[in-house]
């Protein structure tokens, strides 16, 4: 009897504890959830319709006509064939390269991985100006590797070679860290199966590794190449000429205006958007309307 | 068993990640034997088939197979072959071409080859599935026709049934027991389960924080674990902390002779019993020995394959059986029955650190 009223009575009082939680908790909900939910909504619309409207604006300066009439100008054509055949070699290039490192990145096989990493992610934080005179004094007639170069005939200084280093070195992380993610989303137990089986370790990333980390690799690929057409100020430093497309639109908007440039902003806007969605749904293999995954 | 006879030979083989350290470890399979490594979660047992296979080098010892030192060879070239816990297919390949893989990986185009791997695991109605599309019992069986296709010299085969639902598991433990004794090669298997230690392995070694603790036949280890932590990984209880004083073991209310002399260790012991030897009721009233005393029905639970009781008193304890013996029998809660612990169901062993 006496036993069960210590309990009762030392419940009672480690009673005030939950309750006093629960009162806690109670005031910490404060928000409905409809307000964080109406929050949720509000924010990312904003953001949404902040990257659209721009985009929206200035397609609606254009007519069907003035676009043509852009397209047949020789120096308009000519900078956007330009822009999309180097952002074309500059993500070869970037996938030739930025593969091996991202599979060792993966791996963690190589020494000072997180110096490494921070190495790839440098061209994020340069400018991109910053960028260009970086390799200007390397690249340039009297740089470290444009001297030896110029030797060989081969010029970075104002040559298309010029225009792709700028393009590599801005968009270079995007290669590596995409395929470096798929690579690590691989279960390592399939390359040792595949190694317990008689492969190589050549062999296992060939058969193994790569197919499944394709996609990864394919969409690094993608936004190398999205990348590189916007690239503007690092190429403009080491290649003035020949004119890539941002390039040939900003010459445009300082000699005649922002309307002249407006018809040739929206061309290239047209075609860097087509070809980044056709290759997108080539990389990711789902249409871009379509969810991919689940609500979680 | 002769150094010839060995397929296997693993001695002092040492390996580390992080602080953790495996090994010294010394082991030996013959062809066509299997060896249970039994322990824990987190006892080093997957490291060490990691570290045969050659997926993780060894910082010391010497790895041995039919001659062969394995140590400096690159997995490929090990001839040893893996089975996953997970299966671990190629998610890009169908069936075929995974079972396939180690065929392809050499160069060899044997069609016939994979078709009779996949005939003996019956699987051929699956070769041209997806392994996303398969179950559990599906994808082990794919594995072990994928690691058989490699003409492996030695398996290893790690938790292969754990993932497994119980019916399935049972399953495929049956087609693993008559593969592995058909194969002729040495074969380690690891697992935290005991029935499946002791049933798949003709050896049973126990492995607890890298070291192995005891090896010996299924039968022995069960019969004669070595020290608590094998007790009770091999289905012992334990019954309490009783002492030892000259061949006299005192826990509770019981004084019973025990033949566990532990090298003349007088003290506290631990006192382990196996809880489906006790007798009880009418089963135990022919004997009056030592360790035999009355106790209270506390609880029944008729679970199966065995039910379950437990007895009030000094000492406490629960017993396994047949659940038909509880009818049999008459056993319900509250009622006072006869209790029997055979001898050779109590060991004795020194505490921890001791």
């Amino acid at each position: 009897m006496t036993d069960s009223r210590a309990t009762a009575e030392r419940s009672g009082v480690a009673g005030g504890g939950p309750t006093d939680m629960m009162v806690r908790a109670g005031a910490r909900r404060a928000w409905p959830s409809g307000v964080f939910q109406a929050l949720l909504w509000l924010a990312s619309g904003l953001l949404i319709a902040f990257i659209v409207l721009p985009l929206v604006r200035l397609a609606a300066t254009s007519s069907p006509s003035s676009l043509i009439s852009a397209a047949r100008e020789a120096e308009v054509r000519d900078a956007v064939l330009l822009s999309l055949q180097d952002a074309a070699i500059t993500a070869a290039i970037a996938t030739v390269l930025g593969v091996p490192l991202a599979y060792l990145l993966a791996q963690r096989r190589i020494p000072a991985p997180g110096l490494v990493q921070a190495i790839v992610d440098l061209p994020l934080a340069v400018p991109h100006t910053v960028a260009g005179i970086a390799l200007l004094f390397l690249l340039g007639r009297t740089g470290w590797v444009g001297a030896p170069a110029g030797h060989l005939g081969v010029s970075f200084y104002g040559s298309q070679w010029g225009i792709v280093a700028a393009m590599l070195f801005v968009s270079a992380p995007f290669a590596v860290n995409s395929a470096r993610v798929a690579f690590e989303a691989i279960d390592p137990n399939l390359e040792r199966a595949a190694r317990s089986l008689g492969a190589t370790r050549a062999h296992a990333f060939r058969r193994v590794t790569l197919p499944l980390g394709a996609r990864g690799v394919l969409t690094g690929a993608v936004l190398v190449y999205a990348r590189s057409i916007a690239e503007f100020g690092a190429v403009v430093i080491i290649a003035y000429y020949p004119v890539t497309a941002p390039v040939e639109i900003y010459n445009l908007f300082l000699r005649s205006g922002l309307a002249a440039a407006s018809a040739a902003s929206v061309l290239l806007l047209i075609v860097a958007l087509a070809t980044f969605l056709v290759l997108r749904t080539l990389a990711s293999g789902s249409w871009l309307w379509i969810a991919d995954r689940d609500p979680r | 068993m002769t150094l010839a006879d060995d397929a296997l030979l693993v001695q002092g083989v040492t390996t580390r990640a992080g602080s953790f350290e495996l090994g010294p470890i010394d082991l030996d399979v013959a062809s066509g034997r299997v060896l249970s490594i039994l322990g824990p979660s987190g006892a080093g047992k997957t490291m060490l088939l990691e570290t045969i296979a050659g997926f993780r080098a060894a910082v010391a010892g010497s790895i041995r197979l039919f001659g062969r030192e394995l140590g400096q060879l690159p997995p490929e070239s090990r001839a040893v072959g893996f089975v996953f816990q997970d299966a671990a297919l190629f998610p890009h390949l169908s069936v075929r071409k995974n079972v396939g893989f180690a065929l392809r990986a050499r160069g060899e185009r044997s069609h016939e080859r994979v078709d009779e791997l996949l005939g003996r695991f019956a699987i051929t109605h699956l070769a041209e599935r997806s392994p996303r599309s398969l179950s559990g019992g599906e994808r082990q069986r794919v594995a072990l026709a994928r690691a058989l296709a490699a003409r492996p010299e030695l398996l290893l085969l790690d938790e292969p049934l754990s993932a497994l639902d119980r019916p399935t598991r049972d399953d495929l433990r049956t087609v693993l027991q008559e593969l592995l004794c058909g194969l002729g090669i040495p074969a380690i298997h690891v697992t935290h389960d005991r029935d499946e230690a002791l049933e798949i392995g003709d050896q049973v070694a126990v492995v607890v924080a890298g070291q192995v603790r005891q090896m010996a036949s299924s039968d022995e280890i069960v019969a004669k674990p070595e020290d608590d932590t094998c007790a009770r990984l091999l289905g012992w209880s334990e019954l309490g902390v009783g002492s030892l004083d000259r061949d006299i073991l005192v826990l509770g209310d019981l004084a019973v002779p025990t033949s566990d002399s532990l090298d003349r260790w007088n003290g506290p012991v631990s006192v382990f019993y196996r809880p489906e030897a006790v007798l009880l009721g009418a089963d135990a009233v022919g004997s009056r020995g030592p360790t035999h005393f009355r106790a209270t029905v506390d609880r029944v639970l008729p679970t199966t394959p065995l039910a379950r009781v437990t007895l009030g008193g000094r000492p406490a304890l629960t017993v396994l059986l047949l659940p038909r013996d509880l009818g049999r029998l008459g056993l319900r809660a509250g009622i006072t029955v006869d209790v029997e612990l055979p001898p050779d169901s109590l060991r004795v062993f020194r505490p921890t650190g001791a």
